[in-house]
């Protein structure tokens, strides 16, 4: 084969397997040595190896909705801070989401890494971090500006010897977040992964020379583009249009529309988001990159082979436009904690968009919201917070049932074992993890089964906050396929049941039961056409009770 | 005599030493019914039972049980409100954009799940006390249906206190005495629900297959007036008597890869190596493990089809890179080898089975470094031609000719291998250069050599055999045991105190039961510690010397600690936070007697002569050698050459220099 690079087959395979690699040790790495549980036990990062352009080129795979972002963080930091200026130790940071950021909570570091004094490219990370600061710990729901949400750094250039370590920046972090060892913990994972993909990526420069990974990076980028394009052509050229509502914005009971316009033209994309609602003043904003990936990652799982890698090359034939100021591009200083869930939506109606010409590749609708459960109590050693993010039941498909109690699409979250939180916590315990029977949305194929945590509450002084969707609006049935059923929350009081919204903060007390449960996604095709065998092992599992499946 | 029997999926191996002597035999296995597979192997070998000593067995059945899902009936006793764990598992995907991602199938059905009325606190401490009264006329009703034969129980923090578990177990057994009963406290007593209750289901499941597997076996054997020691090969790498395995068949999984490991170990280490990396390559995979100072990685987690299993494991990490594996272009351009395999049936294309796809034994025909006339020593016909038709329309997509594309393949096939390496050493902070490559398998010493030159590994040691090498580990293995506990003790002041105590009551227990399975004389002890700084997650774990325990305060296991931590992530103690223990695994083994060296039957014909082979991008004048032919030069055989040994093929480089050594392993020297 003709390439446009003069790099030969086998160094070329051999190099890109090398920076995925590279990229995924990273990622298990953070992971494993990080100490808040949103990145220990629920995964909540990403890593990546960029060229020295800022372009990824290798990404471990934890979280969809990490991808793009990394990119787009890193241009606004090298346009302040020339590349070329950088030295050993140098690295940028970058939190913004009004340049090119998602929530504050997920920070960006690149730290750049040189072969013989050359830069040949970045280590990049990003985690979610407990907390930042702002209004409350570990989550703010009644945020109406960013600020309130907590520290921001905008993108900047700081070096580890001048900086960290004990320095200034370090110092100023730590005075304004309320758990300092944990996150400056998680800071340090961050740089020792970003460390590791340095030193695997100066091993190939090694071997290979540095002309010839760079190349082999170019390449790459090339690859991805070309096995994206080519999944793309194999569509039918066409204009669809696809749209969902989140529940509100848990100010006012107003559902607030996402659209989306996709449009395929050969073997590239413009998902256009014009027509979905203005920001608002809660949290469920969501930044430009947020609502890129959300696109993105829509028409990659649709669309194409999971084995695609992805990086900056497999974006190049996507094209995603929002309307500035809608709730998929907020103006500064528009609060975006809960972007998740306008990005789900967005994901969503591109899912819709694409479902009548690609019946066979989509999936309906699942809860397809992050729910986040905090828990936090100010103790005279200072703050506690449990953090856990919680899915649901995926949509059916043509190919059989939605996967029960999964996280969502757009993010990969495991769950903190009970175990765990039984060695952490002493002011709650759970006292019920199950699959919700009956919560799949009824079909040839049933949606998955959404699940419930019960939280018994041991101790006064305990705060809940949590942000969630799916509480009214079920998500909708495909191609003759029932809905599937909505999430609650609710505090167990002595005799009372307080039903709680969807997005709030609610003081709990000694003795509470605090039950979320998790909705299900929807069923897929005609239930008349679910084979009897389902049906009854259905049935004889107790994963459905109602008397109409049994017909 | 000493005999091992190692079934595997194609062959049955058998390898027998008597004064010192070894004879091997080879027969084709039984897939449905293996015991029988292992008593051809013996007859095949010509073996007397009544006059062996010592038997040692290793068989795929338990993971086949659990393949198959043909396990016995389970059911599980958890506790109330925790009964969907093994449906919920983890929350995660482990494909991210897989929209009809499944989650691995429970071997058991949610109906099979019975919740029990208690609740033991993370520390230990009972929060609701067991109900016996309630629950025993509920187990009646359950458990009366007589639907099942194996009975797991798994509760919520047992691994903190498992007196519930127990007096449950008891229960069940005074009213149910014909059930297999499976307590968690006593397969793994770790932390995180969902991997616990997934190993004590799947313990109690292949536990009544295990057991009248080996009953039908072992009455064979006395049929044939067998009375000596019988002992089952395990997946940590040790071995343990029959009896042992009445409530430990969990750990027979995965022997075989684990006995060729234990393998190579021995041999290596009669030639005084015990720093390597073993590269086992087969059919359709390759399996790499790091050995080091003779003492094989361990791991506490593996998984049988997606599903999780906690208990010590040889660290042996598997690539889809085989003889069999198929090469390929993707929709991208990129030429890709593996994970598909032709496997053993078609296999490549040249074994004229009806193949069609290009493999890496193509790939090796074509190059040369396979000849037709040698293949499996000269006992199998191969076709060269088809080799040649597979590999055409590949190497038009490349524009290369055949050749080079053939070449180009196994290079991409040996990067697979490397990344494997690199998975199970720099990734573990291990620096393979430190290390002696072992390769065995049928193609393992064909790609040792180019794969030890990207990793920077100068010495490579070749065992003579090497088909044979996982019943000869059978042999070699000692009688292994851990005993695993969790319990956080946070560093500082008693606690090395702590530590000793907990080590001596882990001794005494795992010593007791060695005591009660027959086995005398001195065992051997390892500690290690599986530790973390406060807060964060997964533990690194510490090998604590057993001589140097005594005289460790908290100080000196911080610095051990720490020292590993930062090997393994870049970075240590920051003074943020304190280092904790959580938890203790002690191992007992007692070595067998001394195992001669594998060197039987490996043929002393003189091979030399001139060959050609395609390498790196042209065609290279090489040796072509027997083993007999490398022992006569003293001053060894200079690369490039190609020595054909029984079953497989070594290659050595130009830059390398192949001698053979007194235990009759082939050495290859890098002069790099």
């Amino acid at each position: 084969m003709a390439s446009k690079t003069a790099i030969n087959t086998v160094d070329q395979a051999v190099i890109s397997q090398g920076l995925i690699a590279a990229a995924r040790e990273m990622g298990v790495k953070l992971v494993r040595s990080a100490y808040s549980p949103v990145v220990r036990e629920a995964n909540d990062c990403s890593a990546a190896l960029l060229d020295r352009h800022g372009n990824v080129v290798a990404q471990a795979e934890l979280i969809p909705m990490q991808l793009g972002p990394i990119g787009a963080t890193f241009r606004p930091c090298a346009d302040l801070f020339p590349t070329d200026t950088l030295v050993e130790g140098d690295f940028y940071i970058n939190n913004d989401p009004f340049e090119g950021g998602q929530h504050l909570q997920d920070v960006f570091l690149f730290s750049p890494i040189f072969f013989d004094g050359i830069l040949v490219g970045f280590g990049a990370t990003v985690a979610h971090h407990l907390d930042l600061g702002g209004g409350a710990p570990g989550l703010n729901p009644d945020a109406t500006d960013v600020h309130q949400e907590g520290i921001i750094f905008p993108p900047s250039k700081y070096n580890m010897d001048h900086d960290w370590h004990g320095g200034p920046l370090e110092r100023l972090i730590r005075a304004n977040i309320r758990v300092p060892d944990q996150t400056i913990g998680d800071f340090n994972a961050q740089f020792a992964a970003n460390g590791i993909g340095g030193r695997r990526m100066q091993d190939l420069c090694a071997r290979f020379g540095p002309d010839v990974v760079m190349r082999a990076m170019d390449e790459l980028l090339d690859y991805s583009e070309r096995r994206m394009r080519a999944a793309i052509a194999e569509l039918p050229d066409g204009v669809y249009e696809g749209e969902d509502y989140l529940d509100d914005d848990g100010i006012s009971d107003q559902p607030l529309l996402v659209k989306a316009r996709v449009e395929i033209k050969g073997d590239s994309v413009i998902v256009d988001y014009a027509g979905t609602c203005d920001q608002v003043v809660s949290n469920v904003n969501c930044p430009y990159a947020s609502t890129v990936a959300a696109g993105l990652s829509c028409v990659k799982s649709v669309l194409t082979s999971p084995d695609i890698p992805f990086n900056e090359g497999s974006k190049r034939p996507i094209e995603v436009r929002a309307p500035y100021g809608s709730i998929l591009n907020p103006r500064r200083p528009a609060p975006v904690r809960a972007r998740m869930l306008s990005a789900y939506r967005a994901y969503n109606a591109v899912m819709k968009a694409l479902a009548p010409s690609a019946p066979e590749k989509v999936i309906a609708a699942g809860f397809d919201s992050t729910e986040i459960i905090v828990l936090s109590q100010l103790t005279p050693d200072g703050y506690k917070i449990y953090l856990e993010i919680l899915g649901g039941g995926y949509g059916a498909s043509a190919h059989g049932d939605g996967c029960d109690a999964v996280d969502s699409p757009l993010s990969n979250c495991s769950n903190v074992p009970v175990e765990a939180m039984d060695m952490e916590y002493d002011y709650f315990r759970v006292e019920d993890y199950s699959l919700v029977a009956d919560s799949g949305g009824a079909g040839k194929y049933r949606g998955g089964l959404g699940f419930q945590r019960r939280y018994h509450i041991l101790a006064d002084n305990v705060t809940f906050a949590t942000y969630s969707d799916r509480f009214r609006l079920a998500p909708e049935g495909l191609f003759g396929g029932a809905d599937g059923v909505c999430a609650s929350t609710q505090v167990l009081r002595g005799d009372q049941v307080i039903e709680l919204p969807s997005k709030v903060s609610y003081p709990l007390q000694k003795g509470d039961i605090l039950v979320a449960r998790t909705g299900g996604g929807a069923g897929y095709g005609n239930v008349d056409e679910r084979l009897e065998a389902d049906v009854a092992r259905d049935l004889a599992e107790g994963f459905i009770r109602r008397a109409e499946a049994a017909e | 005599m000493r005999v091992g029997v190692e079934v595997g999926g194609t062959f049955t191996d058998l390898v027998a030493i008597e004064n010192g002597r070894v004879r091997v035999a080879k027969v084709p296995s039984v897939p449905a019914r293996p015991d029988e597979g292992a008593m051809a192997s013996l007859a095949a070998g010509g073996i007397d039972l009544t006059a062996v000593e010592d038997l040692v067995h290793g068989s795929t059945v338990a993971t086949n049980a659990i393949l198959e899902r043909k396990g016995a009936p389970v059911a599980l006793l958890t506790t109330r409100g925790f009964r969907d764990v093994l449906f919920l598992q983890r929350h995660n995907r482990t494909q991210i954009y897989d929209l009809f991602y499944k989650k691995p199938e429970p071997v058991l059905a949610r109906r099979d799940i019975l919740e029990i009325d208690e609740r033991m606190s993370g520390q230990g401490v009972v929060v609701e006390a067991l109900d016996e009264a309630a629950t025993a006329a509920r187990l009646a009703k359950f458990l009366g249906t007589g639907r099942f034969q194996s009975v797991a129980i798994c509760l919520l923090n047992a691994y903190a206190e498992p007196k519930h578990e127990r007096r449950l177990a008891a229960m069940v057994a005074a009213q149910f005495p014909d059930l297999t009963i499976t307590c968690s406290a006593d397969v793994t007593r770790e932390f995180r629900e969902y991997e616990r209750t997934s190993t004590t289901t799947l313990a109690a499941y292949v536990q009544p297959v295990i057991d009248s597997y080996l009953r039908r076996f072992e009455s064979q054997l006395r049929e044939q007036k067998f009375a000596g020691r019988f002992s089952i090969m395990q997946s940590n790498g040790g071995r343990l008597p029959v009896a042992g395995m009445s409530r430990n068949a969990i750990t027979s999984l995965f022997s075989g890869p684990a006995a060729g490991v234990m393998g190579a170990v021995r041999q290596a280490g009669l030639s005084g190596h015990g720093d390597l990396i073993t590269l086992d390559m087969g059919g359709t995979s390759t399996d790499v493990c790091l050995v080091a100072g003779g003492k094989p990685n361990l791991s506490g987690e593996t998984e049988v089809d997606g599903l999780p299993i906690r208990t010590p494991v040889l660290d042996i990490v598997t690539v889809g890179a085989g003889g069999g594996s198929i090469c390929w272009r993707d929709d991208g351009g990129m030429l890709r080898v593996g994970p598909e395999s032709a496997g053993a049936d078609p296999g490549p294309a040249c074994y004229g089975r009806g193949g069609t796809r290009p493999a890496i034994t193509d790939a090796h025909m074509l190059r040369g470094t396979i000849r037709a006339e040698a293949f499996l020593g000269g006992k199998m016909n191969v076709n060269g031609a088809a080799s040649s038709s597979v590999f055409k329309l590949l190497s038009e997509q490349f524009d290369l000719s055949l050749e080079q594309m053939a070449d180009s393949a196994v290079r991409v096939a040996d990067a697979n291998i490397v990344g494997a390496i690199q998975l199970v050493s720099t990734e573990r902070g291990r620096d393979p250069r430190d290390y002696v490559l072992v390769p065995f398998g049928g193609a393992g010493p064909l790609h040792a050599a180019r794969v030890a030159e990207e990793l920077g590994i100068t010495t490579i040691l070749v065992p003579p055999n090497a088909g044979v090498l996982s019943a000869y580990g059978l042999l070699a293995s000692d009688f292994l045991q851990y005993e695993t506990l969790t319990r956080r003790i946070t560093l500082g002041e008693g606690a090395a105190e702590q530590v000793q105590t907990l080590f001596a009551e882990l001794k005494a227990r795992v010593t007791a039961s060695f005591r009660d399975l027959g086995i005398q004389g001195e065992l051997h002890y390892s500690h290690s510690l599986d530790m973390r700084f406060i807060g964060q997650a997964f533990e690194i774990t510490v090998d604590i010397d057993g001589g140097e325990l005594a005289g460790l305060d908290a100080d000196g296991l911080l610095a051990l600690f720490n020292e590993a931590h930062n090997r393994v992530f870049s970075f240590g103690e920051s003074g943020l936070h304190r280092a904790e223990i959580v938890s203790f695994r002690l191992g007992a083994s007692a070595p067998p007697d001394v195992v001669p060296a594998l060197n039987e039957g490996i043929g002393d014909a003189v091979l030399r002569a001139a060959h050609k082979i395609f390498d790196q991008g042209e065609w290279r004048d090489c040796l072509l050698l027997s083993r007999a032919a490398i022992g006569a030069e003293a001053s060894g055989i200079p690369g490039p050459a190609l020595v054909e040994d029984g079953t497989s093929t070594i290659f050595v480089p130009q830059g390398w220099t192949a001698t053979v050594d007194k235990q009759d392993n082939i050495l290859l020297k890098s002069e790099a």
